[in-house]
């Protein structure tokens, strides 16, 4: 099998269609949502769900609870930044830079920390945030200005200006129908179906003669590069940026979204997204310290909805088929 | 340098304090408390309101401190940490770090977000080879030792000190014994909830409190657990002194590099380790 | 579970179905056990039998089918009540609390079948004398066949009423293999039950009141032992 087909570019045998159909749900669901959440607004949730995404593509697809994910948010914010200050401000190039600086580190630390297993998996994530917060605000003050943060600023290019509502509101959704689109294909090909194996029972993959090792690598490597194209993109409208981004008490937030739209498939993380992304802003503009509403639900959830959003959707549907099949039977007993 | 390196003992030795109860409840019930942060930071809280009411009575204030936090840590063991035995480890860490999001909020909600300051209870220095030394520091580390001999000898010489060894090797085998390992962990959850209350509590008066105080420590207390060995005390308690030197020592020459050189030093263990954790 | 007599059949486990994630292990396994009897569980590797016990000790969950001990259901009562009941389990890794002393391992199973030290040090070393010289030694440090007798010896502690022995003799000298035997006979001799996972058909000749033969997760066979099998030529059909 080659490698196109094992990653799910060419189909094999089945049909490709559906991917399609589900795009275009997506984009008329978030054009309607502009009616009623402003634009700009709907712009940072997008983000977000791309960040999102590509949690749950570590966490729900793979397994592997990562608690230190918002390090790669903000190397892509800072390495987008930093370029087109210094480098060159054209936006797709500092995008690129931002992406891919990401990637490495992600390909790097990824060595290390995915033998790891489980507790010691998030724990040490969570210490890499932590120093990457760190070297952001202390140690490299002279290029970042610490927590004085910096002013971002990109040039337009072609048409793609920036500064225009409109034309970024639309950049934003087609980057995140593609990364949408990408993930969706790589999940349900072959190496999708074999991550969801190694969650379910490493050893036994190991025993059918796969390299687990590179395979976790791969998908912590894809999970980083997402994220911090999400962090990226975030450079390329917002005025500023400091070590915020980078905070590592905001790791919570990727595993709360995820687990409140459902991990382990792609509607999950974007309805997850959504979903804490308004309860955030709602809580915050009603309450000073809200925090504990988030572990309220976090609690909630860890007991009795493990399954989230879309695990609670698909327990109605399942009831509602099998409502459907005793109406039948009696239908024809009847 | 002296003083850096007597600061390094005193950072073990809160390090192993606060250390213990997480490693005893890894390595028994295979689940890792973030809760253990919150306790840790609301004992400090309630030393300090102690204090407040009791000007300058600091054992007593410690005393009323440890005893409000005893129902407290009842309560999350029971309702939270029991019901997460057995549950995969992923849900353990969720559900304890919403409690931790709770206990801060709840925090911030009755003493607001300033951070407070107490002061150095003894107020004494002691002189050796012409070094000052604070002598609370000298407590502290002392406090520390008696510690570890006083847990090493309980742990050899009651019966739970005997389950606690069993169960951090093999607890499906105590179980299978017929001894409710849960129900005597509790015991043993309290106690450690207990040190790290007393750990903060000595260490407030060196540092601040503030509703988010538990960060640092919590961290460097994840590096100390994994270096020790999830589980073994007495490994604790040798890299929560070795990590307490080291960052005394870097903190001395680089100050904002200290925490680092405790996850730099955690990553480089982890990669050339050939047992995974 | 009655039987003609009006006794009640210690243990019956009615089409339990085991599994480890999505693998089916376990398939409709029907068994008993009546008082008093020692019935050995055999096959190949991989048949199952080690997750028989499992989920007879309530280690494991079957998510279909049910087990009766004494009469009363046991699905969900868990491995700590089930122990107190009077079931006892010896794992096939033979592991045994290594950073304890011999003597405290046994003062584990004492503290939980409230019995006192001399008792139960007395109900251990009475099958295995040896083992009182040994008392202070790190158990860790035992050979396995030490640590199978200190095992066995341990789960006689407080009067047990079901034993259920993982592979007893597995990786142990003949001479060992020997003394395992007298003590099974011993325990047969007191009417103690036990279901024994065994691959030695010599010893499962001498002691087997009945035999059930597992492969691939179903039980395949129940074999009366008064067909005398006589160097296994029988059973070897089913291995």
């Amino acid at each position: 099998m080659d490698i196109l087909t094992a990653l799910g570019f060419r189909a094999s045998g089945r049909n490709a269609l559906p991917v399609y159909k589900e795009i275009c749900v997506l984009t008329i669901f978030f054009l309607v949502l502009t009616l009623i959440i402003h634009m700009y607004r709907i712009t940072d949730f997008m983000i977000f769900c791309i960040y999102v995404m590509s949690f749950d593509l570590l966490y729900g697809y793979l397994g592997l609870l990562s608690f230190g994910h918002v390090l790669y948010l903000g190397v892509g914010v800072y390495i987008s930044v930093l370029f087109s200050i210094y480098i060159n401000s054209n936006p797709l190039l500092s995008l690129l830079a931002g992406t891919l600086g990401g990637g490495i580190i992600a390909a790097i630390l990824g060595l290390i920390v995915v033998k790891l297993d489980g507790a010691s998996f998030a724990l040490v994530n969570l210490a890499f945030s932590q120093i990457g917060y760190f070297l952001v605000s202390s140690t490299f003050q002279k290029l970042t200005h610490g927590t004085d943060g910096i002013s971002s600023r990109v040039d337009a290019w072609g048409f793609l200006n920036f500064s225009n509502e409109y034309i970024t509101f639309s950049f934003i959704l087609i980057s995140m129908l593609l990364v949408f689109y990408l993930l969706r294909k790589l999940t349900s090909s072959p190496f999708g179906v074999l991550i969801r194996s190694i969650k379910e029972n490493e050893t036994r993959v190991t025993f059918l003669g796969y390299n687990t090792f590179l395979y976790k690598w791969i998908t912590f490597f894809i999970a980083g590069t997402i994220a911090s194209f999400a962090g990226g993109i975030y450079t390329l409208y917002v005025q500023y940026v400091s070590p915020t981004v980078l905070n590592p008490l905001d790791n919570i937030d990727p595993i709360l979204a995820v687990l409140i739209g459902g991990a382990g498939n792609l509607y999950g993380a974007i309805a997850g997204g959504l979903l804490f992304m308004i309860m955030k802003d709602w809580l915050s503009s009603h309450f000073a310290v809200w925090q504990w509403v988030l572990g309220i639900i976090l609690l909630i959830i860890s007991f009795w909805f493990r399954h989230g959003f879309t695990g609670f959707v698909m327990a109605i549907r399942n009831y509602q088929r099998k409502k459907a099949v005793i109406y039948d039977q009696n239908g024809a007993q009847g | 340098m002296v003083e850096s390196i007597v600061y390094g003992f005193t950072l073990g030795a809160i390090l192993y304090l606060f250390s213990i109860g997480l490693s005893l409840t890894f390595g028994t019930m295979k689940i890792i408390n973030f809760a253990h942060a919150m306790a840790y930071t609301l004992g400090v809280y309630f030393f300090i309101t102690f204090l407040r009411l009791f000007p300058g009575a600091f054992c007593i204030s410690t005393f009323l401190a440890v005893l409000c936090m005893i129902p407290v840590a009842y309560i999350v063991e029971r309702l939270i940490i029991r019901r997460l035995y057995g549950e995969s480890l992923d849900y353990a860490i969720i559900a304890t770090y919403a409690v931790l999001l709770i206990g801060t909020d709840f925090i911030k909600f009755v003493w607001g977000n300033v951070p407070q300051q107490v002061s150095d209870p003894v107020g004494l220095s002691i002189s050796i080879f012409n070094f000052i030394i604070p002598v609370y520091r000298l407590i502290i580390i002392a406090v520390a030792v008696i510690l570890f001999v006083g847990l090493n000898i309980l742990l050899r010489t009651t019966i739970i000190g005997k389950i606690v060894i069993a169960a951090l090797e093999d607890a499906e085998g105590v179980r299978c014994l017929g001894v409710n390992v849960s129900k005597h962990f509790s015991i043993v959850f309290i106690f450690g909830t207990l040190l790290a209350v007393l750990g903060g509590i000595l260490y407030a008066p060196i540092s601040a409190a503030d509703p988010y105080m538990w960060l640092n420590i919590l961290l460097i207390a994840f590096a100390v657990v994994i270096l020790g060995g999830m589980g073994n005390l007495n490994g604790t308690f040798v890299s929560a002194f070795v990590l307490g030197i080291t960052m005394a020592i870097t903190g001395r020459f680089w100050s904002q590099a200290a925490d680092t050189i405790v996850f730099v030093i955690m990553a480089l263990v982890l990669i050339f380790r050939r047992r995974v954790a | 579970m009655l039987l003609g007599k009006g006794r009640m059949r210690l243990l019956q486990v009615d089409e339990i179905n085991v599994s480890y994630g999505r693998a089916m292990v376990l398939h409709d396994i029907t068994m008993h056990l009546n008082q008093g009897e020692i019935v050995f569980v055999v096959g190949r590797n991989g048949a199952g039998k080690t997750t028989l016990l499992k989920t007879v000790m309530g280690l494991l969950k079957p998510w279909k089918g049910s087990i009766l001990y004494e009469g009363e259901k046991t699905l969900g009562i868990g491995p700590v009540k089930l122990a107190q009941k009077g079931l006892r389990y010896v794992a096939q890794d033979k592991k045994v609390f290594s950073g304890l002393s011999v003597k405290d391992n046994i003062a584990l199973a004492a503290y939980s079948n409230a019995v006192s030290m001399p008792e139960a040090i007395t109900n251990v070393t009475s099958i295995y004398p040896k083992l009182n010289d040994l008392m202070e030694n790190k158990a860790g440090g035992l050979s396995g066949g030490q640590r199978e007798l200190l095992l066995i010896g341990r789960a006689l502690v407080g009067h047990p009423k079901l034993l259920l022995i993982d592979e007893p003799t597995e990786g142990l000298a003949a001479i060992v293999i020997r003394d395992i035997s007298r003590i099974l006979m011993h325990m047969k001799m007191q009417k103690l039950s036990a279901i024994i996972v065994e691959q030695n058909l010599s010893i499962v000749n001498q002691l087997a009141d009945r035999i059930y033969v597992m492969l691939e997760g179903y039980i395949i066979k129940e074999l009366d032992n008064s067909i005398k099998i006589k160097n296994g030529h029988e059973l070897e059909k089913y291995l």
